[in-house]
């Protein structure tokens, strides 16, 4: 089999044959059908679409472009299911891409076969420099603050109409925690979309359980070698060794090993400080949380976003949970914009790198309600998902029984997150410690394995308000 | 099919494909069959994902069966090492060979002061063809036939394992100091299976075509079960379909694949009267549940009122195939 195609290889699409086709077949109107120009045809789009596969966060390996030549050339280009299947087989490598995929083929057929066509390929009037491979969705980005204002409010209209409808149906409820548990209806958030900016204020901070919880789920996430020993296989343990030899006179039968116990923990905590999350979560709990987490985790990051992000991890050094609720009111650190979530994580990429690396564990702590471009939050979370050891995402939202991660941010979301769990109280804590513990941070977890949500006893009543 | 067994695979078309996957038994839809042929006619192997219980070792199984060729597997788990998995030195024989050499009236390595003055000689002669053991990717690599090497679950092996394979799938070759380069002469075919449960090296994704295998559809199901299970009646078999796919759609730790279906058909046939054709019922359902899920929270789940929207499946299954 030849690396290159070659010029009589390819088929043709249409009915007639060769000979009596038009375009590029006909270009050197001799009546000789212009292979060249069809070869060049065919991998100028291959190119085009491989290229916008990749600009849409596709994984496609260095040389799958000359795999997929080499594949079309086997297979022609008389059958569409059999090109895309072919393609496919060279172009993506991971299940989540093909979507992705599926969303592109349409375009790149479309101007495929148009090109081998008599019309020449079908420029679109708002072809850019990668053609119509623009996501068909796509919203032109806004020229003006006047723009971007109306998509908002629009995007306004689209959650009350559309993805809102799952956020009343299932969403905005306080949870299992132990309010839950004194009043049989739960509180339900009122959804600014934009929000508004507050100070920071929070009652009493007094959770019990929570010390426990989260020592569980510092172990079910300990990752990292701790400063302890334990058994092993990474260095000879000479005391053990020598110490043994006493009962042998003095000779050494067997070398024992040991290594670092795995204790430690590296995260990065992104917490979403908009008010739909803040009117639906426990805001005791959470300072509570990240307060441990800083605390107790070897190497942890913590940063605030709403419609951007900043870091506010020197905040929560501080003695006592009033204090840091003090230093984060002295940092000007302010609770209740609107929602920017995937722009929130291109910040934390390019301004702080670091922060994320293969052995974090990442928790994005956020409802999913998206207030900005959904196609940035997937590009983004995709990309978090390949630099961090795990992602897990925490929403208040999810302690509902019938939630459902429906609303278009979270949707976009969740194929790029290890687990989606529920936030609300400590026993949400040691839920996610339960399923971390068996089944790992890779393996089937999340809230839909939660078996609180079978049980019909623990449910809180969902009141709908606006 | 067999005349000329190395040119096979490399000339199949995708109808030889779908006889071979006939004649074992394998329903494969235009996807499977369209990317195996790709895979042959390029000569590169195949990565193939998907749920446990898809069928993706047996898909390397039944291409073997269908070709008439050597089915070679290597399966992959955690601390797998080259040795295993390429080639070991028989030292037993070799240590018995080097004392034969050294003592009194030795034959095979001659006498004792001859290994001692010709120790390279000596080492040729324990380092010698006659005290390798070959293992999976080196025969895969020396045999001649056309033979296919399964490398089964490689996400259970660690990344340097990985690291072993790249060498054997880009150039079919692979180093043995002792004896220098081993290079195929034909490549075999290689499908390579992962359950995803962790993520393989870009390195080896580059070198691969990717198929994912996903669950199969209801009416896929049912060809299957008719193939692989004659026995039992086909509107139960539909049934049984009906079911298996309406649990799919559960949040289920380990959702069924194809091989627990057929496992739960076979079941179902057994404990059922010569005859008897049916409508399933919940007795029979909770009687060999355990072949269809395999966790505890699993069966758990299927409570009554799951049990009822299961017989619903079942029975809108079995009006169809009627």
């Amino acid at each position: 089999m030849a690396d290159e195609p070659r010029d009589d290889e390819f088929g043709i699409p249409g009915d007639g044959p060769a000979t009596e086709r038009i375009g590029p077949f006909e270009a050197n109107g001799s009546g000789v059908p212009d292979f060249v120009a069809a070869r060049d045809h065919v991998r100028d789009e291959l190119v085009r679409f491989v290229r916008a596969l990749r600009r849409a966060g596709a994984d496609v390996p260095a040389n799958a472009a000359t795999t997929a030549a080499r594949a079309l050339v086997v297979v022609g280009f008389d059958d569409r299911d059999r090109v895309r299947t072919a393609l496919q087989a060279c172009l993506v490598t991971d299940r989540a891409d093909r979507t992705t995929f599926d969303d592109l083929f349409d375009e790149f057929w479309r101007r495929l076969t148009a090109g081998l066509d008599s019309g020449g390929p079908a420029e679109r009037a708002d072809d850019g420099p990668d053609g119509g491979f623009a996501p068909l969705d796509a919203s032109p980005a806004s020229e003006n603050a006047e723009e971007t204002e109306v998509s908002a409010e629009e995007n306004d209209e689209t959650e009350d109409t559309g993805s809102g409808r799952e956020r009343w149906d299932h969403g905005a409820v306080v949870g299992r925690g132990e309010n839950a548990a004194d009043n049989e209806e739960a509180t339900t958030a009122s959804y600014s979309p934009s929000g508004r900016r507050t100070s920071v204020s929070v009652p009493g901070i007094a959770n019990a359980k929570l010390d426990e919880t989260f020592r569980e789920l510092t172990g079910a996430l300990a990752e990292l070698a701790g400063r302890r020993w334990g058994r092993g296989d990474d260095t000879p343990d000479v005391r053990r060794a020598l110490r043994a030899s006493v009962g042998t006179g003095g000779t050494v039968v067997d070398v024992p090993e040991r290594e670092r116990r795995r204790t430690a923990v590296q995260a990065c905590l992104l917490v979403d400080v908009s008010r739909s999350v803040l009117d639906v979560l426990d805001r005791s709990f959470l300072i509570g949380f990240l307060r441990r987490a800083t605390a107790e985790w070897r190497d942890v990051r913590v940063f605030f976003f709403d419609e951007d992000l900043r870091e506010v991890t020197e905040s929560f050094d501080a003695r006592s949970s009033q204090a840091a609720l003090d230093a984060l009111d002295r940092g000007e650190a302010e609770w209740g914009g609107g929602t920017k979530i995937g722009e929130s994580l291109a910040q934390l990429r390019t301004s702080s790198p670091e922060a994320v690396s293969r052995e974090s564990a990442v928790f994005v702590l956020s409802d999913g309600l998206e207030m900005d471009d959904v196609d940035t939050l997937e590009r983004e979370a995709a990309q978090l998902s390949r630099r961090a050891g795990a992602v897990f995402w925490l929403n208040p939202l999810a302690a509902s029984r019938e939630y459902e991660p429906t609303a278009r941010g979270m949707a976009a979301a969740l194929p790029y997150v290890d687990g989606l769990f529920a936030f609300a109280g400590p026993d949400d804590l040691a839920e996610i410690a339960r399923q971390l513990d068996r089944r790992g941070q890779h393996g089937r977890i999340g809230y839909e394995y939660d078996p609180r949500r079978t049980e019909s006893n623990q449910h809180s009543t969902i009141h709908p308000t606006s | 099919m067999t005349a000329d067994r190395t040119a096979t695979f490399a000339d199949a078309t995708e109808a030889d494909i779908r006889a071979a996957f006939d004649a074992e038994n394998y329903v494969a839809g235009d996807e499977i069959s369209t990317t195996v042929s790709l895979a042959l006619r390029l000569g590169k192997p195949l990565l193939v994902e998907g749920e446990p219980g898809a069928g993706k070792t047996e898909l390397a199984k039944v291409l073997a069966g269908g070709f008439d060729a050597d089915l070679i597997r290597l399966q992959c788990y955690e601390g797998l090492t080259a040795e295993s998995a390429l080639y070991e030195w028989n030292y037993t024989k070799q240590l018995l060979a080097v004392q034969a050499a050294s003592g009194p009236g030795s034959g095979a390595l001659g006498t004792g002061d001859r290994t001692e003055n010709d120790p390279e000689r000596a080492g040729d002669s324990v380092f010698a063809e006659e005290y390798l053991l070959e293992r999976p990717l080196l025969r895969a690599l020396r045999d001649d036939g056309p033979r296919v090497l399964l490398i089964d679950e490689v996400d259970r092996a660690d990344e340097a394992f990985e690291a072993l394979l790249l060498e054997v799938l880009s150039d079919f070759q692979v180093t043995v100091p002792e004896l220098g380069t081993v290079q195929a002469t034909t490549p075999p075919v290689v499908v390579i299976t992962s359950n995803r449960t962790r993520g393989l090296s870009d390195a080896l994704k580059r070198r691969c075509l990717y198929l994912h295998v996903s669950p199969p559809s209801l009416e896929k199901e049912r060809a299957i079960l008719e193939r692989k299970v004659p026995e039992l009646d086909g509107r139960v078999a539909a049934e049984l379909c009906g079911m298996a796919s309406r649990l799919r759609e559960e949040p289920l730790l380990k959702p069924p694949g194809a091989a627990e279906t057929i496992d739960w058909a076979r079941a179902v046939a057994a404990l059922r009267h010569d005859g008897v054709d049916g409508s399933i019922d919940r007795d029979e359902i909770r009687n060999t549940l355990g072949c269809l899920l395999k966790e505890v929270e699993d069966i758990e789940r299927v409570d009554d009122d799951l049990l009822v929207t299961l017989l619903d499946a079942a029975e809108t299954a079995r009006a169809e195939a009627d």
